[in-house]
């Protein structure tokens, strides 16, 4: 008898590198998205319609500097490397720079996120 | 120098489960993987089984996970995994026969799903169908294809579901699609276009990485996703 077909963990220990990377980052990035936006929701709910603790404590947590922090490196993660993914999908022919995409990927990423994360920095000592 | 050896091993007959079983042996940093496996096999346990048969990475047979990573065994040198233990284990994906060897049925079934021989009705020309160079050009880099599943079996989206059909049978589809003596585009578009075909693929370039013939497999895959979505081969 063969053995079931059966790939579970295994897959993970791949080593498919920095793209493989690339893309599971992209679809946590995309699930936690969608936790962030309905945390939002329901938080903003809860507030409006009971103004009860548990609002305040959703509130708390979701305006949170380090939650924000957590929150613009994923959203913008996602963005830059769905851009990167759809630029490669319309163009084909730029897959073969694939690395390079990658690169400027971070290269924009980097300087972007610093940005922010320095403003907001700023902000939060002014008591902004 | 000496390494050491850490295969996947799995006998049917033996009632045990599967376990890895280390094994030391004297190597030269030129020596290759498969050259390791067949010392082994001759001195150590003649029941180890894995298939081979060119030797000399043409025929596509000894697709291997080493290191972690799908690789031909009769390509990788031991100087080019950088450390002296080795882990050899069967490509992911597919049923485990034994030890080394899967059973290749839904690959090949996938493979010739896509229609993977020459299409056209039209009546042959008397010497041959005639192609410029620029033409033939087009598809030269999906021609190397050796069929060896080392993309295919390097693919979450086929970890996933079996029925995808995988990096390489599209390959082989564009090997064909672009072929300007070729006639059945517009079908292998449609079966491609379909719940199991391009669309499975998130670019996540495992299969770019694996090949053994340093073949544009995204890039392959762009092409054929491109046409799909324009409705032109241009
Ligand atoms: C900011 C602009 C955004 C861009 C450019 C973008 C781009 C993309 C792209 C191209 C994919 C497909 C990736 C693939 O083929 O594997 C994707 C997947 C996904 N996105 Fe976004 N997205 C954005 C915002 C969002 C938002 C706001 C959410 C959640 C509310 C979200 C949730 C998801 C999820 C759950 C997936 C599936 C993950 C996957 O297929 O791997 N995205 N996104
Ligand atoms: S690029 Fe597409 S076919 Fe290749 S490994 Fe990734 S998902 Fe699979
Ligand atoms: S495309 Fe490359 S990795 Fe895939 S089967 Fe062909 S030769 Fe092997
Ligand atoms: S044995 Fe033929 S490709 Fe490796």
């Amino acid at each position: 008898m063969a053995l079931k077909r059966n790939v579970g963990l295994k897959g993970i220990k791949y080593r498919g590198g920095g793209p493989m990377l690339a893309w599971a980052l992209h679809r946590i990035s995309g699930l936690a998205i969608v936790l962030f936006v309905g945390l939002h929701v329901i938080s903003s709910f809860f507030m409006q319609q009971l103004g009860s603790d548990i609002a305040t404590a959703l509130n708390t947590v979701y305006e949170s500097i380090y939650f924000q922090f957590i929150v613009i490196f994923i959203v913008l993660f996602h963005a830059l490397n769905g851009l990167r993914v759809i630029i490669l999908d319309l163009w084909p022919q730029l897959i073969k720079f694939q690395r390079e995409a990658t690169w400027l990927q971070w290269l924009i990423f980097i300087p972007t996120y610093g940005m922010t994360v320095t403003i907001m920095i700023l902000n939060q000592l002014q008591g902004g | 120098m000496e390494v050491t050896l850490k295969i996947f091993r799995y006998n049917p007959e033996s009632g045990k489960k599967p376990h890895y079983e280390k094994y030391t042996v004297e190597a030269e940093p030129t020596d290759r993987v498969l050259d390791l496996l067949e010392y082994i096999k001759g001195n150590f346990d003649g029941t180890l089984s894995f298939r081979r048969s060119c030797a000399h990475g043409i025929c596509g047979s000894d697709a291997m996970r080493i290191n972690g990573q799908n690789r031909l065994a009769c390509k990788l040198l031991v100087k080019d995994l950088h450390g002296a233990q080795i882990t050899v284990e069967p490509i992911l994906g597919l049923r485990v026969i034994k030890d080394l060897i899967v059973d290749m049925e839904p690959f090949f079934e996938n493979y010739r799903s896509v229609l993977p021989y020459l299409i056209n009705d039209e009546p042959a020309p008397k010497k041959e169908r005639l192609q410029s160079p620029e033409e033939r050009e087009r598809f030269d880099d999906t021609t190397k294809c050796i069929l060896c599943a080392c993309c295919t079996t390097s693919c979450p989206s086929f970890w996933v579901n079996e029925k995808y059909v995988g990096p390489a049978a599209i390959v082989t589809a564009h090997r064909f699609i672009f072929d300007s003596r070729d006639r059945g585009a517009a079908e292998r578009l449609k079966i491609l276009s379909g719940q199991f075909g391009v669309y499975r693929c998130h670019t996540i370039f495992n299969c770019t990485t694996a090949c053994p013939r340093e073949i544009e497999v995204t890039q392959a895959i762009g092409e054929v996703k491109k046409a799909i979505g324009t409705g032109s081969l241009e």
